[in-house]
């Protein structure tokens, strides 16, 4: 890369691409000015203490996910998780890490986040400009399992990043910063993935899809659904039931009326205002109808099959 | 007025009462029935308060209503007396007065009668004007028909639905017109269309109002989307009973009599009810030699098997049922009040009853319990009680019997009418005939809400004066010559038929999760893309690249640019879109599902209307079909400058199939019509069934000539793309529009979400 006159041009991706990637970073010096960039500033604890997870997290499993994270673990697989909102992805990562013995950096994607979100950015300080590690950089560095959430909601581009990472390579390029990082060999990259919202528009790519080991999760049975609401909410089984009940009917009518039938969460949200005293109709309405459609005539609807789920 | 007014000085008022009494006095027949009249109204009254009743006696007077009138407003004004003041009697004689100068006397005699009967029933007196006015206007138009809707005032006014009688007979007469014969029927409630009026009389909201929301509840309750479909009234003073037929849920138009929070109780009832069937599985039991009463009795315990499973499921259902089961043994001692209290003693084991018949019902229903599940069980207990009821010689008449309580369905449903013995009972062959009337006569009702179908393979008779005006004339590429024929073709303004939208709703509404989808893409590109903005002079983020260079420049002793911010901006949508819809001839073929492809093009078409207006996209819809270059026919569905809403979708359900197949043509026009628009992207889609073709031409030619229309539009700025139904993939589609804007469809259901979908990744281009 070469300097036009004094003015220095830093990681820019035409440069990065016709030159050899150093590793090192690059220090543009400018006569009487330097763009400091620190080598990587320890902002961070090495083993990302605050990161950690030290007591169990509560989860029940559904199937023979447990085994196949751990099989995919071994390997430092990437593992997507897909399922519908609420029904127990995040939990099952965090408890997941603990079993491991890993710290856990989860990122919740967004609309408007942007490659730099997850990789870091420079910052500007008086003394110049200061590079800081986004969350993907410090699980890379340091070996943590990095959870990208509902990752659709991300734009396309964003998502190219996790490709070195995810392929035999397991390099993070930092193109801003002109350094390419190896993976930590603890480092593992799981994302979720709700093929509900899948649509011509936002979706995965599909060279994105078939980088990883598949998890399919589902609102669990309702034997399970209820135990796991009286164990989160508090509830009796009855009550745990009804609400299990309730889920159900407005999963019939997803699609038809509902963007989502009820989540799991949701029901614990409900499940914990009934065990706190609110009547059961009340925090059903405040906890699953009021928050999962705007709609009056499919609220009635949806009124109405609930009013058939208790006596 | 004038032998009144010769009675008295003019220019001096005299009491309305003094003239009337003097005025009596000279009538002999009369003066001793008015005499009694108004002592018994001023009994009530006061003799000081007469003047505004005498007024109303004279008005009546004034206008001939003869002795009859006369003596009709004085018996109405005794009767009514306890209840309306001189001033209410007084406008009450002034509209039998206005309705007596339309339809005369005996008519008005007939009203005032009715009047007195169901006066009780009017609140105030707005809604006694409204009786009033309903029946001059029906004097007016056909006075012969006062007398019978008079006649029929019981019926037609109901408590706080005086609205309606008004309704019924301003229906009645937009519907009769001027056929005497017509008018005669409606009013004597004799006609069809009365009928399933007289039914909305104080009822509803009806099925039509409640379909969206039952369907949904049961959705969510059973899991399927079900099949709705509306009964209409079976005869006069039927009450209406739900009927499952096959996988189809039918529910009555409206329960007569029922209104309000009622109704909707009694819908979500009757449809839970019948959703239940469904869902624990409708066993059909093949009818053979089964009396009717065995046949009643059987659906009894099957609705009390079937109601049983589901309050296991969903305990609520019990309140909405329970308060339907209220039968006791003061009903009365008919067969039809016993059985309703057996289907109460079935549904609450805690209920007692006198009579054994319960008893004994309750007793092997519940030594049932274990095999709950199986609906033979329904036919056991069934047969055994009917047996009872054979020993005790207790009368049962299969053809009147109604099925109670009313959310019930009316137990056909459970029988196999298949194969009957043929020498079956003559009862049972009543009541089965009795069922087929009523199915014959629903499917009668509901045939009519689409067009009839004409006989396939034939193009539509086409009348000379049919065609349309010609609106424009377009060349066409003779391929054989290697010339483009000016003026070759006319395209004429087809008149677009406004069709009954109910069929294309319903077909929308199980296209439910299709529609859910394509809205998600329209929320989706609604929320329009972002493009981020580099070097800019505010913003959310930094451009770090300015940012240093502004560095460099600065400590290079330069002028920094400062603008070193990133920001985003919401794109703009400038498109416009012009769907042109083939419905030609070929898009008669029928499907398996009964529809036809034109049904399938509109459902598409529909759908992607939605989408489009929900995204505030400019678009139009047109259809195109010819008969010769001289007839190529345009009809417009939706122009640009109007909203796509209830009209158009009713133009669009209007459209029917015929006709051949000239595609360059109608793409020309669709190019004029785009090219008024001013948009940046213009984008015309064609959605058509097979190959261009035409009576006067070879159908290799019209390929060649719609290819050079797309290329000719294509240098204008307006993007062609088809969508063909093509399943082979074996047509002119990539010929005509290009291997790239070319989109044959395989499967037909695909249809509606692949014409959205395209549009969706065209627009974001
Ligand atoms: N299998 C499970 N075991 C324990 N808790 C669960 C399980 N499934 C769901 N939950 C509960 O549901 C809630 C929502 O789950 P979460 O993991 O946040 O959903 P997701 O990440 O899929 O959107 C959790 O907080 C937890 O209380
Ligand atoms: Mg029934």
């Amino acid at each position: 890369m070469t300097l036009p006159g004094n003015k220095a041009v830093v990681g820019d991706a035409a440069g990065i691409a016709d030159s050899p990637l150093s590793g090192r970073p690059f220090l543009p010096d400018g006569e009487g000015w330097s763009c400091t960039i620190a080598e990587t500033p320890m902002l961070v604890a090495p083993d990302l203490a605050a990161y950690r997870i030290d007591a169990e997290p509560y989860y029940r499993p559904v199937g023979d996910e447990i085994s196949v994270f751990e099989a995919a673990w071994k390997h430092r697989l990437p593992v997507m998780l897909k399922g519908p909102t609420g029904c127990g992805k995040t939990r099952f990562v965090e408890y997941m890490a603990w079993r491991l013995g890993r710290p856990l950096i989860t990122v919740a994607a967004h609309e408007d986040m942007t490659a730099a979100d997850l990789s870091g950015r420079f910052l500007l300080t008086p003394e110049g400009t200061v590079w800081h590690d986004g969350p993907l950089t410090l699980a890379v560095r340091h070996g943590a399992i990095c959870y990208l959430d509902e990752i659709v909601e991300a734009r396309q581009d964003t998502t190219v990043v996790i490709h070195p990472l995810t392929d035999a390579r397991r390099m993070l390029p930092l193109e801003k910063r002109n350094e390419l990082i190896p993976a930590h060999p603890d480092f593992q990259l799981v994302i979720s993935y709700n093929p509900g919202y899948q649509s011509a528009v936002k979706d995965l790519k599909e060279s994105t899809k078939q980088r990883f080991v598949a998890i399919d999760f589902d609102y669990p049975a309702p034997a399970l659904e209820a135990e796991i609401v009286m164990r989160e909410a508090g509830t009796d089984p009855a009550l745990a039931r009804t609400l299990v009940a309730i889920a159900a009917c407005s999963r019939n009518l997803k699609g038809q009326g509902l963007d989502e039938g009820a989540s799991t969460r949701m029901l614990i949200h409900a499940g914990r205002l009934a065990a706190g005293g609110v009547p059961l109709e009340a925090a059903v309405h405040a906890g699953i109808v009021l928050p999962i459609t705007d709609d009056a005539d499919v609220r009635q609807a949806l009124g109405s099959a609930i009013s058939a789920c208790f006596a | 007025m004038s032998d009144l007014v010769d009675l008295d000085t003019p220019g001096v008022a005299t009491p309305a009462i003094t003239r009337l009494v003097r005025l009596m006095a000279a009538r002999e027949a009369l003066a001793a029935v008015f005499a009694d009249a108004r002592r018994r109204v001023a009994a009530y009254h006061g003799e000081a308060e007469l003047e505004p009743w005498a007024k109303g006696v004279l008005a009546l007077v004034d206008v001939n209503a003869g002795a009859g009138g006369l003596l009709a407003f004085w018996r109405a004004s005794v009767e009514l007396s306890p209840r309306l003041t001189p001033a209410e009697l007084g406008e009450t004689a002034l509209g039998a007065a206005a309705l007596c100068r339309e339809a005369g006397s005996s008519a008005t005699v007939a009203a005032l009668a009715a009047f007195t009967q169901i006066e009780p029933r009017l609140a105030g007196a707005g809604e006694r004007a409204i009786w009033w006015r309903a029946l001059t206007a029906l004097g007016r138009a056909a006075p012969d028909c006062v007398e019978r809707v008079a006649g029929q005032a019981h019926r037609l006014v109901l408590p706080g639905h005086a609205a309606d009688f008004e309704g019924f007979i301003e229906a009645g007469l937009k519907a009769a017109g001027r056929d005497r014969a017509r008018q005669h029927a409606f009013f004597a409630l004799e006609d069809r269309l009365a009928l399933g009026l007289l039914a909305r009389i104080g009822a509803g909201p009806g099925f039509d109002e409640l379909e969206a929301g039952l369907k949904m509840v049961l959705t969510a309750l059973w899991g399927a989307t079900p099949n709705l479909q509306p009964l209409p009234p079976a005869g006069p003073d039927t009450p209406g009973r739900a009927n499952i037929a096959g996988p189809a849920i039918r529910l009555p138009d409206v329960f007569p009599g029922v209104a309000g929070e009622a109704s909707r109780r009694l819908y979500l009832a009757a449809a839970a009810h019948a959703g239940a069937h469904l869902f624990f599985g409708n066993p059909r039991f093949p009818i053979r030699k089964f009396k009717p009463v065995q046949m009643v009795l059987a659906n009894l315990v099957e609705d009390a098997r079937i109601e049983l499973l589901a309050m296991r499921l969903y305990p609520g259902l019990r309140r909405l049922w329970v308060p339907y089961h209220v039968a006791s043994p003061e009903d009365g001692p008919t067969t039809g009040a016993l059985l309703a209290r057996v289907a109460r003693g079935l549904f609450d084991p805690s209920y007692s009853d006198p009579d054994a018949l319960v008893g004994k019902a309750q007793a092997l229903f519940a030594a049932s319990l274990e095999r709950i599940e199986d609906p033979l069980i329904s036919l056991d207990v069934g047969t055994r009680l009917a047996n009872d009821v054979g020993q005790r010689r207790i009368r049962f008449d299969g053809r009147g019997h109604v099925v109670e309580p009313a959310y019930r369905d009316d137990g056909l449903g459970l029988w196999d009418f298949g194969d009957i013995d043929p020498d079956v009972v003559a009862e049972i062959k009543m009541m089965v005939d009795a069922a087929r009337i009523e199915r014959h006569e629903t499917e009668d009702g509901t045939a009519d809400e689409e067009p009839t179908p004409e006989p396939a393979g034939r193009v539509r008779p086409k009348a000379a004066g049919e065609k349309g005006v010609v609106i424009a004339t377009y060349p066409e590429w003779d391929a054989g010559a290697g010339v483009e024929r000016p003026d070759w073709t006319s395209v004429r303004a087809a008149l677009p038929v406004e069709g009954d939208t109910r069929p294309l709703q319903r077909a929308l509404d199980r296209a439910a999760p299709v529609r859910a989808r394509i809205a998600r893409l329209v929320r989706a590109a609604k929320v329009g893309r972002a493009a981020r903005l580099k070097r800019q002079a505010e913003g959310h983020d930094l451009d770090i690249d300015a940012a240093i260079e502004a560095a460099i420049a600065r400590h290079a002793g330069e002028m920094p640019d400062m603008r070193v911010f990133r920001s985003t901006a919401l794109l703009q949508r400038d498109l416009a879109v012009l769907v042109l819809v083939d419905v030609s001839q070929s898009t008669r073929e029928k499907l398996t599902d009964g529809s036809n492809v034109l049904d399938v093009e509109k459902l598409a078409v529909a759908m992607l209307g939605e989408a489009l207006e929900g995204l505030g996209d400019d678009f139009a819809l047109l259809a195109f079909a010819s008969a010769g270059r001289d007839d190529v026919r345009v009809t417009c569905v939706k122009g640009f400058d109007e909203p796509y809403g209830a009209p158009a979708m009713s133009r669009l359900a209007g459209l029917t199939s015929g006709l051949s197949t000239r595609l360059g043509a109608a793409l020309r026009h669709a190019g004029a019509e785009m090219s008024r628009v001013r948009s940046f992207r213009k984008l015309i889609l064609v959605l058509t069934d097979g190959e261009p073709s035409d009576i006067d031409v070879a159908a290799q030619d019209l390929v060649q000539d719609a290819r050079r229309v797309v290329l000719q539009l294509r240098s204008q700025g307006i993007d062609t793309f088809g969508v063909t139904l093509d399943p082979g993939e074996v047509g002119s589609g990539p010929a005509i529009f290009g291997k790239t804007n070319a989109m044959p469809v395989r499967r037909l259901e695909d249809l509606p979400m692949r014409l959205s979908e395209l549009y969706f990744r065209l627009a974001r281009r």
